[in-house]
C-alpha cells in the first residue's frame, strides 16, 4: 500500500523543466509556437503528434540542442541529468564503435579528456551490460547487434549517468514485439527513479503505460490522463493516427482547428 | 641479390622510407577519423584547395607549404562552418573550394615568371626527394597527433560519432570539430610531400578499409591502418625502383592490392564456413 501511495502523483511542487511561450524552428520556418510545457520529477509523459509537427524539436528544444527563437526554458532546481535515446536513424550503424564504448559516451565527466575510464566506472559500465543482457557483446562493434540489441545498448547509454529525466524518441521503431514488451517493462519500473519523456508515433501500444500525453502539432495540448478516447482527440484537436492494438484496429483522424 | 639490398645504404632511401612510415601513421590515425565519419569528400577538398595555397606562395617567392597549410586549414574550417550552420548544401560548396583551389594554383603557378621545377612533384609528390627537414617536421607531427589522440581520444570518438549526444553530455563539440578540421587539413598538406594532391587522399582511406577488415572498434582500426598503410607504401617504393616507375603511383597500386587481398581472403574463407555449415 504504501509503495502504491509513493507511486501514485505526488507531484512534487517545483518542475524539472518549463517551456514558457517557447517559439523555435529551423532557419525561417517556424515549428513550435508559444508551447507552454511543465515535467515534473515523477511524470511520464507519451509525446504525439503527426511528423514535422514538432516532437522532436520539443525534446531537443529541453535537451538544449535546439536554440529558442523566443520564449524561455526554466530549469527551477537546477539543470537535471538528462538521459537521450535519439531516433535509431540518428545512429550511424556503420560506424567503428564497439558497445563498450558506446555505452561509455553516456557517463559525463568533469574531465572529458581523461582517455581511461575509472575503477568505478567501469564497474558501473559492466553492470548495466550485465543488466541488458549485453555482456557478450561488449567489444563487438554496433553493427553486429539486432535492431532490439542496439536499442538496448542505446538505452543503456542513456541511463549510465542515472539520470532525472529520460527523453525517448521513438525508441519501438525497428524492433520486434518480444523487446518492445521487456522496453516498456523497464520504462515502467525506470519511471519510479525518474521522469520520463516519450515520443511515439503510435500511441495505441504506449497508451497503457504512460501518465499523461502531450499532442504536439505547431502548438502544444497537454492531456493529464492516459486516456485518449476520440472524444478527447476531438476536445483537444490532435491530429494523430490511432491503431490500437486490440482484435479490431480503429484509427482517428482529426485535425487541429487553428485559432 | 647483393644489388637489391644495396639501396637500403643509400640515404635518399633511407628518408624514403622513414617519410613513408611516418606518412603512414599520420593517415592512419586522421584517415581512421575522416573515414569512420565518411568525410572523404571534405578531404579531397581540402586536398585540393590547398593547391591554391602552392601558387601563391610559388609567386609570391614564399615557402609552398607553407601557403598550402593556411588554404588548407582555411578550407577546412569554412567547410566544417558551413556543415554547422547548414545555410549552403554542404557537397556543393566543397566542390567550389575544390576546384576554385586547383584553379587559383594554376593561375598563380601560370603567372610565375621562369620554370617552376616542383610542380609535378606537388601533384604526384616525390618521396625520394624527401630531406632530414622534412622527415623532423613528419616526425613532431606523429607524435603530437599520437599525443592528441591518447589524451582526447573520448571526446574525439564522442564527437565523430554522434555530435548531438555528445553535446547532451557537455562535451563542447563544435570546439572539437574546428580542432579536428585543422588536425585533419595540416595531416593532409604534409602528406602532399610523399604521394602528391592527386593521389593523397588514397593513404588516408585504403589502409583504413583495409584495417576495418579486421576490426570495427576505432581504437584498434588505427594502428592496424598504421601497419597497412607501412606495409604498402614500402611494397611500393621498391617496386617503383625495381621497375622505375613512379613511387607514389607505385604506393597507391600496393595498398589496393593489400585491400583486394584480404578482402578475396576474407570472402574465400566465408564461403568455405558456409559450405561446411
Amino acid at each position: 500500500m504504501i509503495v502504491l501511495l509513493f507511486d501514485n502523483h505526488i507531484s512534487m511542487k517545483e518542475p524539472l523543466v518549463h517551456l514558457e511561450s517557447a517559439t523555435t524552428g529551423y532557419h525561417a520556418s517556424t515549428v513550435l509556437r508559444h508551447v507552454d510545457f511543465k515535467v515534473y520529477p515523477e511524470d511520464f509523459i507519451g509525446i504525439i503528434g503527426p511528423n514535422g509537427g514538432g516532437k522532436t524539436t520539443l525534446i531537443k528544444l529541453i535537451l538544449g540542442l535546439q536554440p529558442l527563437f523566443s520564449g524561455k526554458l526554466h530549469f527551477p532546481v537546477g539543470r537535471p541529468r538528462m538521459g537521450y535515446l535519439p531516433q535509431a536513424s540518428q545512429v550511424d550503424r556503420s560506424f567503428p564503435i564497439t558497445v563498450k564504448a558506446l555505452v561509455s559516451s553516456g557517463m559525463k565527466t568533469r574531465k572529458a579528456w581523461v582517455p581511461f575510464l575509472s575503477a568505478s566506472q567501469k564497474k558501473r559500465l559492466e553492470r548495466m551490460l550485465d543488466e541488458a543482457g549485453l555482456t557478450g557483446y561488449a567489444a563487438r562493434p554496433i553493427g553486429e547487434l539486432s535492431g532490439g540489441q542496439l536499442q538496448k545498448a542505446l538505452l543503456c547509454r542513456a541511463l549510465i549517468d542515472d539520470p532525472q529525466l529520460l527523453i525517448l524518441d521513438e525508441p519501438n521503431t525497428h524492433v520486434d514485439k518480444q523487446f518492445e514488451q521487456e522496453l516498456y517493462h523497464w520504462l515502467r519500473q525506470l519511471n519510479k527513479n525518474m521522469a520520463i519523456l516519450l515520443v511515439s508515433h503510435d500511441i495505441g501500444t504506449i497508451s497503457p503505460m504512460i501518465k499523461s500525453i502531450a499532442c504536439v502539432n505547431e502548438t502544444l495540448h497537454y492531456h493529464p490522463s492516459n486516456q485518449l478516447s476520440e472524444e478527447v482527440l476531438k476536445v483537444y484537436n490532435c491530429p494523430v493516427d490511432v491503431i490500437a492494438h486490440g482484435p479490431v484496429p480503429h484509427r482517428v483522424l482529426k485535425s487541429h482547428d487553428h485559432e | 641479390m647483393s644489388d637489391f639490398f644495396s639501396i637500403f645504404h643509400y640515404q635518399f632511401f633511407q628518408h624514403a622510407l622513414a617519410a613513408a612510415v611516418l606518412t603512414s601513421v599520420i593517415a592512419a590515425m586522421v584517415g581512421t577519423y575522416i573515414v569512420s565519419r565518411k568525410i572523404v569528400f571534405i578531404g579531397g577538398g581540402i586536398t585540393h584547395a590547398s593547391f591554391g595555397g602552392i601558387g601563391l606562395a610559388y609567386y609570391m617567392g614564399l615557402n609552398p607549404f607553407a601557403g598550402a597549410a593556411v588554404f588548407g586549414i582555411l578550407t577546412a574550417l569554412g567547410i566544417e562552418w558551413i556543415s554547422d550552420k547548414g545555410k549552403v548544401r554542404e557537397d556543393s560548396a566543397i566542390a567550389i573550394l575544390w576546384s576554385l583551389g586547383m584553379a587559383v594554383g594554376i593561375i598563380f603557378v601560370f603567372m610565375t615568371p621562369g620554370y617552376t621545377p616542383n610542380l609535378m612533384s606537388f601533384l604526384f609528390g616525390n618521396i625520394l626527394t624527401v630531406s632530414l627537414a622534412d622527415i623532423r617536421v613528419l616526425l613532431i607531427y606523429a607524435i603530437l597527433l599520437i599525443l592528441l589522440f591518447g589524451i582526447f581520444y573520448r571526446p574525439i570518438l564522442y564527437t565523430a560519432f554522434d555530435p548531438e549526444f555528445a553535446r547532451t553530455k557537455g562535451i563542447p563539440v563544435a570546439r572539437y570539430r574546428y580542432m579536428m578540421s585543422v588536425v585533419m587539413a595540416l595531416a593532409i598538406v604534409l602528406s602532399i610531400r610523399t604521394v602528391g594532391i592527386i593521389l593523397v587522399l588514397s593513404v588516408f582511406t585504403i589502409p583504413q578499409i583495409t584495417a576495418m577488415l579486421f576490426t570495427r572498434n576505432f581504437f584498434l582500426v588505427m594502428p592496424l591502418a598504421a601497419l597497412w598503410g607501412i606495409t604498402g607504401s614500402i611494397a611500393g617504393i621498391l617496386m617503383a625502383y625495381m621497375l622505375d616507375i613512379p613511387t607514389s603511383a607505385a604506393i597507391i597500386f600496393f595498398l589496393t592490392m593489400q585491400f583486394l587481398m584480404f578482402k578475396g581472403i576474407i570472402l574465400i574463407r566465408n564461403s568455405i564456413l558456409r559450405k561446411s555449415r
